[in-house]
């Protein structure tokens, strides 16, 4: 469970003194931006998933774990370098997001949501286990050039890593919301997520913008996962850790809402980072989920969601 | 066939069929299908009749068999108390989680449960003080009646008589409560809530109280296996579990009372006959779950209607 954490988590000695409280203290909180990152990765895939189609993608965490994998194996196999391995797998995951798609979702589109529903759980339950069989179950390292270098700011230690982590994530996000607010795609994506049948009424593809948002969602989840790779352990079974993180934050930040996910994944990569520095790691791991229900209840539509069906 | 020559029929079977072997591997398995039975039928009771996803059920099953071993081990009381106790503390559980989150509805009530559950398997996970953690408890009593002394069940064959005995008092409460004024209440709930609300049921209170008996009932099994299998760890709480859960109810049919029994059926015989293929068997549960869902949404058993051409009852059909 303890994926996520740094593997050098590489800190000031705390015996200097008054002052290193507060070192420690950012540190913690810079550890806990650049988890935080990698869960806003993970999330903005599946909110934008639920987003636009009204779909939970249960097996969205499955992604971030074939992106971790296909890294590894395409830097393994095909001697490709950390940063093309990793773009590669992304690409990958991203095609199969089509399968993905067409297997199933497209055909489940008029179905009633919990069909889809358990049908992305199968997606899951078939994914990791295959996964299982064709990677095997012994847990992995991804080689990055940048995961045993350092990056000094005054007296705070980041991996590069960890650095490359968030200036991608940084990146991308900025990208996919330029894309989604100007793009024709985009426009056609903010249609049909308001309103299916009167986007595919005034002409736009709602096969397309399907295809599209699962190619974007698992993508980006793909993409997380080639990051995060070289700086924890990857074994099969780490899709459900992903998806549980990806729903305490969009459940935190309200379904569908991208600035929500982005704050939600950055304060929910803090917290944890708090808890498990100040109380205790075994806290830290259920302290989202203690999130999640007290948000769900006092705000069933997220932080920042605006209020919407259920 | 009708009913009346059937259900004495098959509950004669059911008692009868012990005796055909000696073979105990062939009894564990019974008695393993009797427990994901009732497990089944209860987490049925809350998608087949209250009609939300319940992805925390594992949590209720772990926390009667933990009650159950605690008990046992501390206090003595492995027998009808340490059951009593475990439903008591199941369904208290239940009562407050339901109670929480049954105000909201949909996907969303899927991943609050889901994480009240991983919450319980956390919780299970580090507080090494009274559950042991990750090592789980062993050596178990077997059940007795009262506590330690006295009879006690220890062979495969009588715990098999018990468990067909608690599944069969469940799928009789089941049955009488779908015919009931509060089963119907259920139906109508689960088909139309603003509807039902506005012909005066309290539908909070109807999905509270499925919800509950659910829980409650899972944690019985759950203290059953316990003393069964006299080791119990955290895992039995895992997502895997609740996956499994979810597709002896969907594969079999939800909504029925048959459907959930033939579903765990189907599970622990697949789980044995594909033993030899390793994780290749998870894979093949997952495809027959998709499967399920797309060509067959009312499961095994409305494979039967569509066969014998009976019409399908719209009490019974499922969502």
């Amino acid at each position: 469970m303890n994926h996520g954490r740094a593997r050098c988590s590489a800190r000031p000695s705390p015996d200097w003194g008054e002052p290193v409280d507060y070192i420690v203290l950012a540190q913690q909180i810079a550890n806990g931006l650049v988890n935080g990152m990698t869960y806003v990765l993970i999330a903005t895939g599946l909110t934008l998933v639920f987003g636009v189609l009204h779909i939970i993608n249960f097996a969205h965490g499955e992604f971030y774990m074939l992106g971790a994998f296909f890294t590894y194996f395409a830097a393994q196999l095909l001697g490709l370098d950390y940063i093309s391995a990793a773009v590669v797998a992304t690409l990958a995951v991203a095609a199969l997001g089509i399968l993905a798609n067409r297997l199933f979702f497209w055909p489940l589109r008029r179905e009633h949501e919990f069909t889809i529903l358990l049908s992305s759980l199968g997606l899951a339950l078939l994914l990791t286990n295959g996964g299982e069989l064709l990677f095997g179950a012994d847990p992995k390292y991804v080689d990055s050039p940048f995961a045993d270098s350092i990056v000094q700011a005054g007296q705070l230690v980041v991996t590069q890593q960890r650095v490359l982590i968030f200036v991608v994530g940084a990146v991308i996000l900025l990208a996919l919301n330029l894309f989604i607010r100007h793009s024709r795609m985009g426009k056609m994506m903010r249609a049909t997520a308001q309103n299916p049948e009167g986007a595919a009424l005034t002409g736009v593809n709602i096969r397309q913008v399907y295809t599209v948002t699962f190619v974007l969602a698992c993508g980006l989840a793909a993409l997380a996962g080639a990051l995060v790779g070289p700086t924890a352990m990857i074994f099969p079974t780490v899709g459900s850790w992903a998806v549980l993180k990806g729903f305490i934050v969009v459940i935190l930040g309200g379904l569908g809402s991208i600035p929500g996910a982005l704050i939600g994944g950055l304060s929910l990569g803090v917290i944890e980072a708090l808890a498990g520095g100040y109380i205790s790691l075994g806290f830290a791991q259920a302290i989202g989920y203690a999130i999640i229900i007290i948000v769900l209840l006092w705000r069933p539509q997220g932080l920042f969601g605006t209020a919407r069906r259920t | 066939m009708s009913n009346r020559i059937f259900l004495p029929l098959v509950i004669a079977l059911a008692l009868a069929v012990p005796f055909f072997t000696a073979n105990t591997y062939f009894h564990h398995l019974m008695v393993l299908w009797m427990l994901f039975s009732l497990l089944a039928l209860s987490l049925n009771v809350i998608i087949g009749y209250i009609g939300e996803l319940s992805f925390g059920h594992a949590a209720f099953f772990g926390i009667g068999a933990y009650t159950a071993a605690i008990v046992g081990m501390n206090f003595g009381l492995a027998g009808i108390p340490g059951l009593l106790l475990a439903a008591v503390m199941a369904g208290l559980f239940g009562f407050v989680i339901g109670y929480v989150s049954l105000r909201i509805v949909g996907p969303q009530f899927a991943i609050l449960t889901l994480g009240f559950g991983s919450i319980i398997y956390t919780i299970t996970n580090y507080w090494v003080d009274l559950t042991r953690g990750p090592m789980g408890i062993s050596n178990i009593q077997p059940l007795g009646l009262w506590g330690e002394g006295g009879v006690a069940l220890t062979g495969a064959r009588g715990y098999y008589y018990l468990t067909l005995f608690l599944v069969i008092a469940f799928a009789y409460a089941c049955h009488a409560l779908l015919n009931s004024r509060t089963g119907r209440a259920f139906i109508a709930t689960r088909e139309n809530a603003p509807l039902a609300a506005s012909l005066g049921i309290d539908v909070f209170r109807i999905k509270l109280l499925g919800f509950v008996v659910a829980t409650a009932v899972a944690g019985v099994a759950g203290a059953v296996y316990a003393h069964y299998l006299t080791v119990i760890t955290p895992d039995v709480m895992s997502l895997q579990y609740v996956a499994a859960l979810i597709i002896m109810v969907i594969v079999g049919g939800r909504g029925t009372i048959a459907g959930p029994i033939i579903g765990a059926l189907i599970y622990v015989v697949l789980l044995e006959l594909l033993r030899a293929l390793g994780p290749l068997r998870l894979v093949i549960f997952a495809a027959l779950l998709t499967a399920s869902v797309i060509f067959l949404p009312g499961g095994i058993v409305s494979l039967w209607r569509r066969l014998t051409g009976e019409e399908t009852k719209p009490r019974e059909a499922a969502e």
